[in-house]
Formats: structure tokens, sequence, C-alpha cells
């Protein structure tokens, strides 16, 4: 994952609300999975966190491959998917820079998305590392 | 109950599989509105579907519309699954046919209870194809049972004479009996003459009136132990046991007798009228009854074309009463 354009960022959260030093991921909505745990299965929170460690890559990804080709539909789609995944796991900044990315009016799409992908890549890889740090906790 | 869950999703479409089979449900799986349209469409499909909104392919409002316009899905129950929250794309997610509809990240509890509110939707529905079918089934059977009871009835509903299955029943049993006992029977056949210009001119309702008439006067002509029926639409049968050639006169100058009286008494603005047939049946005799019957006929359409007033001998008619006078009776 790409870490460019980080002070742009800065000056978008301070605009767009969350901080970027805030916590990334609010771990009491993983743990709320542990009520839903089926007996004998696998332990669902880690089966979440592959998931979407996954899954941030390749909607970045497409991201990014969206930006290059100039398709604002498959942008759209693709923050649309990361927004939803984050927001089930509590990665909620993660969540809120894709609903900005979603809700680009067409007319400044291309001038404004730079910044926001790596402010997003930025979150995206705090979270990972929370979630990470979650997966070992849970192994140990 | 079965559910199926249609989300590309895989972190979304895990949590709601694991939370809806804790909850006792069985769940299938789908990533795309198509491959959730096909397992709609499967037999022993899902009654009850979860489709996210923005899917690959078909979009979840989309699959709502096709579910919708098909007969065979048009009963599931949608809930739409979605990120967007705005009341206008909640609007027309259910104007798209959506039962209901929960945002995402959903609330477990608010999922429970609009799953709930679902299956009893769902249970109901399928309480009342229940139901209908089972009404279906009875009111089948209780059609076939009429049926089976029509067939088995031996007497004519319009007049209370015996039908055609009544009089065979009957008349087999007793030229069964004359035969033992050595003993002649009449056969009578006998024609409505001008039904149809009845009905035509006065309506059926009247036409109907005119066989019950006829009816009566036949069952007044014979007696309580010879067997009257009315075995076509405007035909009767009538067999007088214990009688010989000689009686046949004496029958039929009975029944003209009878058809003038009602005549004259004007009660219908047309004149009742009969072609008639005899035939005697000797002990003798081997014919059956479906023979007797056609020599009778042929006997009472002889009288027919004779255009002759009544006639003694075994065939008899009399002519309907002036062609002037029915004439009279057009509107």
């Amino acid at each position: 994952m790409m870490l460019s354009e980080i002070s742009e960022s800065t000056e978008i959260s301070q605009r767009s609300g969350p901080g970027i030093f805030g916590c990334p991921v609010d771990l009491a909505v993983l743990a709320g999975y542990e009520s839903v745990q089926l007996e004998g299965e696998p332990d669902l929170v880690i089966e979440l966190i592959d998931l979407y460690l996954d899954e941030v890559p390749r909607r970045v990804q497409a991201m990014r491959d969206a930006v290059k080709f100039r398709n604002p539909a498959a942008l759209a789609s693709a923050a649309h998917s990361l927004r939803g995944s984050s927001g089930s796991l509590g990665a909620q900044q993660v969540a809120q820079i894709c609903a900005e990315i979603e809700g680009l009016e067409s007319v400044d799409l291309w001038s404004s998305i730079p910044p926001l992908l790596s402010w997003l890549e930025l979150e995206c890889q705090r979270a990972l590392h929370i979630f990470l740090e979650e997966r070992r906790s849970r192994l140990r | 109950m079965k559910i199926l869950i249609a989300e590309d999703d895989p972190v979304s479409s895990r949590i709601l599989r694991t939370t809806l089979e804790k909850w006792g449900h069985k769940v299938v799986s789908t990533d795309n509105g198509v491959d959730a349209l096909a397992e709609l469409q499967k037999e022993d499909a899902p009654r009850l579907a979860i489709l996210d909104w923005m899917m690959p392919g078909i979009e979840g409002t989309e699959v709502c519309r096709r579910i919708r316009q098909q007969s065979k899905t048009a009963q599931t129950y949608v809930i739409l699954l979605t990120a967007l929250s705005q009341k206008t794309q909640m609007v027309a997610g259910l104007e798209a046919g959506a039962d209901d509809y929960v945002t995402k990240p959903f609330d477990r509890q608010e999922l429970r209870v609009r799953l709930q509110a679902g299956e009893r939707i769902v249970q109901l529905q399928s309480s009342l194809v229940q139901r209908v079918k089972e009404l279906e089934v009875a009111i089948g059977e209780r059609q076939e049972a009429e049926k089976a009871l029509r067939n088995l009835t031996l007497t004519d509903d319009l007049t209370g004479l015996y039908n055609r299955r009544g009089f065979f029943t009957m008349v087999e049993h007793t030229l069964a009996t004359s035969r033992r006992s050595g003993e002649s029977s009449l056969l009578f056949y006998a024609d409505m003459d001008g039904l149809k210009l009845i009905n035509d001119t006065f309506g059926h309702s009247e036409g109907s009136a005119a066989i019950k008439t006829t009816a009566e006067i036949l069952g007044r002509t014979f007696r309580n132990s010879d067997i009257v029926s009315r075995i076509g639409g405007d035909e009767f049968a009538i067999l007088a046991q214990n009688a010989s050639a000689k009686e046949s006169a004496i029958i039929l100058d009975r029944l003209k007798e009878n058809l003038r009286t009602a005549n004259a008494e004007g009660a219908q603005p047309y004149q009742l009228s009969l072609s008639v047939g005899t035939v005697l049946v000797e002990p003798r005799d081997r014919l059956s009854l479906d023979d007797l019957i056609c020599k009778a006929d042929e006997a009472m359409y002889a009288a027919k074309r004779s255009k002759k007033p009544w006639t003694n001998s075994t065939d008899s008619r009399r002519a309907p009463n002036g062609t002037a006078h029915r004439a009279s009776t057009r509107p």
C-alpha cells in the first residue's frame, strides 16, 4: 500500500471530521461477534479479520485502477464495498473516508480523489495493524 | 427457516450468515443478483431473501422487481440490506418490491425483529396457500361426489318423473317379471311437438314449463303402477304393465283427452301436442330394452312424419293445433 501524499491527508482530516490519530478500530464491535460464534466452528472474529485483510488491498487497488482509467462507477462501487465491510468490523475511519469518496460529485472527483485515497491507505494501514494485533492475541 | 443471502461483500456476508445460523436458520448464500434469482427459482427455494442493494451484475432493487414479476417467486419476502440510509433510497427500494430494509452495519436486535416480522408474513402466506389448496381439493371432491350422485339418481329434476337411468333400471326389472308371469306390456315413446318453437318464441323457461305440464298430463294419463319417464329433452318413455294391444287405443284416447283439456284451459299461450309411437311387448319377445325403445322411437317418427291426426294401431300422432294458431304465438 502506498503512503504518498500524507501532508494532504492531514489537511483533509481536519476538514472532514475524524482525526487521523483517533483509534482506527472500535474493538467492541469485533467483540460483539463473539455472541454469534457457532459452537465447534472456527473463531468467527479471526475469520472476519482474515476476510478483511484480503478485502482491503483488493478494494484499494480497485479504487486506484478506477482513478487511473477515469471510471467513476467502479470507484464508487469499490468505495461502497469497503465502506460496508469496514463499518461492519468497527473500522469507522476507513468507512467514513470511503463514504466521502462514494459521495464525491463528478465535477471535482478527479481533483479531490488523490489526497483522499492516500488518506484512506494510511487509515487502512492503521486499521490493519490493529486487526493483526487482535488476531495474534486471539491465537495465543 | 431457509433464508437466501445475496451479498457481494465477504465480510458482511460472513457476519450475516453466522448470525442467521446462530438463530437457527438455514442459509443459502450467493454473492450476486443473477445467482440469487436462480436460487429463488429452485424447488424448495427460500421464502425469505436478504439482498444487498449494490451488487455486481444485477442490483438488489432490480432483483426485487424481477422477483415480483415472476409468479414462482412473487411471494418471496425480501429485506434489502444496504449501506445507503437516505430516505429517498429506502422509498425506491420499497417501490421496487422490497418488503423491508436494514441498513449496514446492521444492528442484530433490529435485524432479528424484522426477520421475525418477515417470518410471520411468510407463515401466514404459507397457511393461506395451504388453506386454498385444501379448499380446492374439497371443492373438487364435492363436485365429484355431486357428479356421482347425479349419475346415481333415478329421477328427473325438472319433472319428478324417472330419468333415463331410472326408466332403464325400473323397466328391466319389470319386463323380467312380466316375462316370467306371461303378461304383455305396452311401451310408449312420446315426443313433444313444437318445443323448439315454444323455446324460440317464449324463452326456455316457458319451454321448461311446457315440459313440466306435459309430464303432469302423462302422469294423469297412466296408472300409478306404470313407469313414466322423461328420457331426453322433450322425449318421454312409458311402460304400461300388464296391458294388451287393445288397451293401447284406450290409453291414447285418454292422453288425447287430457291434452285437449289442458289446451282448452288455456293456461299456456300455445297448444301442447305429442307424437307417440307404441310397441307391444309380448312375454316371448327377447328384444332388449334398447331395441324396444328403438322400435317405439321409429313408430313415433313415422307418426310425426305422417302429418295425420291421431291414428290407432302401434303408433299414433296428433298434429299441432293448426299452423295458423302456432304462428299466432310468435311475438
